[in-house]
């Protein structure tokens, strides 16, 4: 009842506002003036004189004006008038200065538009949570340990013995991983009571899947039984994979995404009951998830889902595929356990509860008292957002540059502050006028906020579309032609854009209190005696003004610092010898194991593919070797050298025919391996110099012998060719030891290949005939990865290209605002002492001596900057010290190129100030007076 | 003749009383009944009549209309709503429990 007398009060008081007001004044005006006649008759029938009876009757009255504006008040919509008032006024001023409102709306629209970008990936990243119902009561199983390390003369020293997955470092925590064997998946079902539900899963590694007759390469994951219970997800098409599927003999099935059932079967309802043949098995498609489900990683979006115990024969055969008997190791860590809390039991009491039984368990697992020392701790942590590799992969990068815009936008607001307080003092005496004829301090102020609020609105607006773009930008930036990334979606949502206007109300008030204040405070009978307006500014503004101008200057250091940091990094990492000729190099790869190629076969299938590649024109030659040179993967593995110790930092590469000639890897002795060299033929290998360097002391070492390979499977190899180094691997890495092996002799047997060919032309020009090439040969062996070498290293320098143009843009504006901010302030400081430099002037200083007064103002204030940013600049840098290559954070470099180039940046913008002063005619100046 | 204030707080249930019994008046017509009724002992004042008015319709106890007068003027009706009519039943109560308890402190011996 109160609510709809309120809300029925609200809907009079509105539709009076819409009315308008002249509709309300005209109103109010005909109701009295017939109140007023009435009265008037009403006194002249009483016998009085007509005019008198007039005079009577309006008297009393009183002033209708006064009570026309009193009854106003009532609705109380007054703040809106003086608000229309207000921003009429505020426009009118914005209109006046096109150049200021222009510069101030600009950098605000970059400054919140490039917060919003990167605020809406952290959005998407960081802050959402996996759709499933109930996601906070998920949690993911993990453990602590001291150390992960097995290498060095005593080995291992924990009981992981076997990994597949990842693991990480947490700074004083020691090394984190979410892998657990088999048997430790059991003992917690055993122990689940703290669980309504505890389920397993596991990534595949790229399967060969032929839907409908075509051959693709996709990617699944591996789930227990319970998996579907425990998230708790409905099936868009029949069913989801329950406990009976995950039984060793169990027929093979699978469960399809929302997507692949669209690409391939055009919708759930047609893909359920499909067989697709996964690495030569054909497999049952027996249900689909829902659109929104993407499983538990939000950085991997599995295509299909297929149970445990199907890995076997899914990825059994090859020489390192699954073996049965890693269900029983208990050294084996591979696979990944989420669990759902019961109601009303908290994280903290499931780890108590569970934490004791790991321990316990994994202590039986122990095989030495090293690895008894350094048993790993089970700890829970929240699984509602999912799995947090991508959140750890981009968190940190999403930060930095969060902090550099939030740098600008800061930059911005002390600037817009700045030219604020230098308009405010050319309005001292409009201010003092008003105030001594009766106007409030406070209304003035609100005034003045309302043309800055107007300001940062407008930014604002435009921000978003800057935003918007920005989006996209980053997307792409970001990415990085990661397939991960199909699973975020940033967008400009509800939480983008209430970031957006708060950051424009936030930095409206941030730029426009301290200058309406400041502006406002004026002793009026002193202002209002100035001869002219603005003469002399209140001392207090000016040293406001100062403050602002070298926290811009200080912050911009902060920006070079880091801009100078990252461009070196990329110029260090462009500047690596990769020891090939990355030029006019096509790259891709294929997997003819997965389809049933093996053995000796798949050496000629191989083989024979490379001869043809090796006749097309606009090829000049074609090799293969087991995974990409440069860029690429890397693999390490025993090599033994009679008389040294033995060394499992080695890396190997099974190449092909010809590879080093198609990199262009120059050969420094002996000879390259070549079509000569057949599986028959004596074992040969060629070994890079630093090979030489860690095994025989720079010494010749063809013709001796190396042994590759640690168990039954090893090999002995003759030296025959010693290779220049070039990069293997990851970028960053410096160059190992190498040894180069004809595939076709390796003890390591050949399943996946990456080829390589020189062309003449446009590498990827090529693509296409390869695709058919290799289509003919077997059209169950997809061609995928297809690169230029040139592409494959941008690519692995993608977060550094990407930070070090971001930065370099952002501190090219945050540059420019400073010195329009500096520009600005002298200027003004100029035009207030015209008449001092007048006389100066006329006294017989010359130009340069004014240029020079000028100058050493600016200086003075960059100095201070620099004074205040260099060393915060110092001691933060640190925290980008993981994203360096090839320098310290303090690199002085750098940080001389920044001080330099803000030098340079901040003399330009005094210079025109300075050249203005000393064209300063002394005779105008003094009779300016 | 000697004219009074209306004692404040009651203003608002006379102008709804004269509406409550005359359907509907114009601000001219309120103050002259009010006047007529009290025989000319209390004053009503243009310059709280209107306000009053207004927030009465604010408050939504009083509709208002342009019409005509007889004379044919442009004038702004007044008229009670069922929310006026409740608020002046409740005004009259109020108004008679504190005119009763001030009368019995005066009468008082």
């Amino acid at each position: 009842m109160r609510f709809t007398e309120w809300f029925g009060e609200l809907g009079r008081r509105v539709s009076m506002l819409l009315s308008g007001r002249e509709h309300f004044d005209r109103e109010m005006e005909d109701e009295m003036c017939l109140h007023r006649d009435l009265r008037a008759r009403e006194l002249r029938d009483d016998g009085a004189a007509s005019e008198e009876a007039c005079y009577a009757a309006q008297r009393r009255f009183g002033n209708s004006l006064r009570l026309r504006e009193e009854i106003h008040q009532a609705w109380g919509w007054n703040w809106v008038d003086h608000l229309i008032l207000d921003l009429r006024y505020a426009s009118r001023r914005l209109r006046q200065s096109p150049g200021f409102t222009a510069i101030a709306v600009l950098t605000l629209a970059l400054g919140i538009g490039a917060s919003s970008a990167i605020y809406s990936f952290m959005d998407a990243l960081l802050l959402r949570v996996l759709p499933v119902p109930d996601p906070q009561s998920l949690v993911v199983l993990k453990w602590h340990i001291t150390t992960l390390d097995d290498t060095g003369p005593i080995g291992g020293r924990s009981v992981v013995h076997g990994r597949s997955g990842s693991t990480y470092d947490v700074p004083h925590l020691g090394h984190t991983g979410g892998i657990f064997p088999y048997p430790a998946f059991e003992l917690f079902q055993k122990n689940a009571a703290p669980f309504s539900n505890l389920f397993a899963y596991y990534k595949t590694d790229r399967l060969n899947v032929m839907v409908k007759g075509q051959a693709i390469v996709d990617r699944g994951e591996y789930v227990s039984g319970d998996y579907f219970r425990g998230l708790e997800v409905p099936p868009a098409a029949g069913r989801l994979i329950s406990t009976d599927d995950d039984q060793t003999g169990s027929a093979a099935v699978a469960v399809a995404s929302f997507g692949f059932s669209q690409r391939h079967f055009g919708g759930p309802a047609n893909a359920t009951g499909q067989t697709v043949a996964v690495n030569n098995v054909p497999v049952t498609i027996i249900g689909v998830t829902a659109p929104e489900f993407f499983g538990v990683d939000p950085g991997a979006s599995p295509s299909l889902y297929f149970p445990i115990h199907l890995n076997v024969a899914l990825e059994g055969i090859k020489p390192w595929g699954f073996k049965p008997a890693r269900y029983l190791d208990q050294n084996s860590y591979w696979l990944e356990i989420m669990a759902r809390l019961r109601p009303g039991v908290t994280m903290a009491h499931a780890q108590a509860a569970l934490a004791p039984r790991f321990h316990q368990w994994v202590e039986t697992t122990a095989t030495k008292d090293v690895e008894r020392a350094n048993l790993p701790e089970l700890v829970l942590q929240e699984g509602a957002g999912g799995l947090d590799a991508l959140r750890r992969r981009y968190s940190r990068p999403l930060y930095i540059l969060l902090t550099l815009v939030a740098f600008i936008l800061t930059i911005a607001c002390a600037n817009i502050a700045n030219l604020l307080l230098a308009r405010a003092a050319t309005r001292r005496r409009e201010i003092a006028l008003r105030l001594s004829i009766g106007a409030s301090r406070a209304r003035l102020v609100r005034q003045l906020l309302t043309e800055s609020l107007l300001l940062a609105s407008l930014g604002g607006a435009l921000g978003v579309g800057v935003a918007v773009w920005g989006i996209r930008f980053l997307m792409v930036l970001l990415a990085n032609g990661r397939r991960d990334f199909t699973v975020i979606h940033p967008d400009l949502n509800w939480h983008v854009l209430g970031v957006a206007a708060a950051l424009s109300v936030l930095t409206g008030v941030l730029f426009g209190l301290a200058p309406a204040l400041q502006s406002t405070h004026v002793a009026v009978a002193a202002a209002l005696k100035e001869i002219r307006s603005g003469e002399s500014r209140a001392r207090s503004s000016l040293s406001l003004s100062y403050v602002l101008v070298v926290s811009q200057i200080g912050l911009s250091v902060l920006i070079l610092v880091a801009a100078g940091l990252f461009v070196r990094t990329l110029k260090n990492l462009q500047a690596i010898e990769l020891g090939i000729n990355r030029e006019n190099l096509l790259l891709f790869s294929m997997n003819a194991s997965q389809v049933g190629h093996g053995g000796t076969e798949i050496v000629s299938f191989y083989d024979g593919l490379q001869k043809r590649f090796n006749a097309l024109p606009g090829v000049r030659s074609a090799s293969l070797a087991h995974t990409g040179l440069v860029a690429g993967g890397n693999s390490s593995t025993c090599v033994v050298v009679p008389g040294k110790p033995v060394d499992d930092r080695t890396y190997y590469l099974n190449v092909g025919p010809a590879f080093f000639s198609t990199m262009q890897n120059p050969i420094m002795l002996g000879r390259e391996v070549d079509e000569h060299d057949q599986p028959k033929s004596p074992a040969v290998v060629v070994v890079n110099e630093e090979f030489v360097k860690t095994y025989f002391d720079g010494q010749n070492p063809l013709g001796h012998h190396l042994t590759f390979g640690c168990k039954d499977s090893a090999r002995d190899l003759e030296i025959i060719g010693v290779a220049k180094n070039a990069q293997y691997g990851d970028l960053k890495a410096d160059v190992p030891p190498v040894i180069y092996v004809p595939y076709n002799q390796s003890p390591v047997p050949t399943f996946e290949m990456t080829y390589a060919l020189r062309t003449t032309g446009d590498p990827l020009a090529m693509a296409k005939i390869v695709r058919d090439i290799v289509h003919q040969a077997d059209p169950r062996v997809p061609v995928t990865d297809v690169t230029t070498q040139t592409a494959a290293i941008d690519h692995a320098m993608g977060q550094e290209t990407m930070f070090a143009e971001l930065c370099t843009a952002f501190a090219v504006l945050a540059l420019v605002i400073a010195c329009v901010g500096l520009y600005g302030t002298v200027s003004y400081n100029v035009a207030r002492r015209t008449n001092e430099i007048g006389i100066r002037m006329a006294l017989g200083a010359r130009r340069g001596v004014v240029v020079w007064m000028v100058l050493r103002q600016v200086f003075v204030l960059a100095g201070l900057g620099l004074a205040i940013g260099l060393p915060v600049a110092l001691a933060t840098s640190k925290l980008i010290e993981s994203f360096l290559f090839g320098m310290r954070p303090n690199d002085p470099l750098a940080i001389a190129l920044a001080a330099l180039t803000l030098a340079g940046a901040v003399a330009l913008a005094g210079y025109a100030p300075a050249w203005k002063a000393s064209r300063i005619d002394p005779m105008i100046a003094l009779r300016d007076e | 003749m000697p004219r009074d204030e209306i004692p404040p707080g009651t203003l608002y249930m006379l102008i709804l009383r004269v509406l409550a019994r005359s359907g509907e008046m114009h601000g001219y017509e309120i103050a002259k009944s009010i006047e007529l009724r009290s025989r000319d002992i209390l004053q009503v004042e243009e310059g709280s009549l209107y306000p009053a008015l207004q927030r009465m319709l604010i408050k939504g106890w009083v509709k208002a209309e342009w019409g005509a007068t007889s004379e044919n003027r442009r004038a702004r009706y007044y008229r009670l709503t069922p929310a006026g009519r409740k608020q002046l039943e409740q005004e009259i109560l109020q108004f008679e429990r504190v005119m009763g308890a001030i009368t019995r402190v005066i009468q008082a011996t």
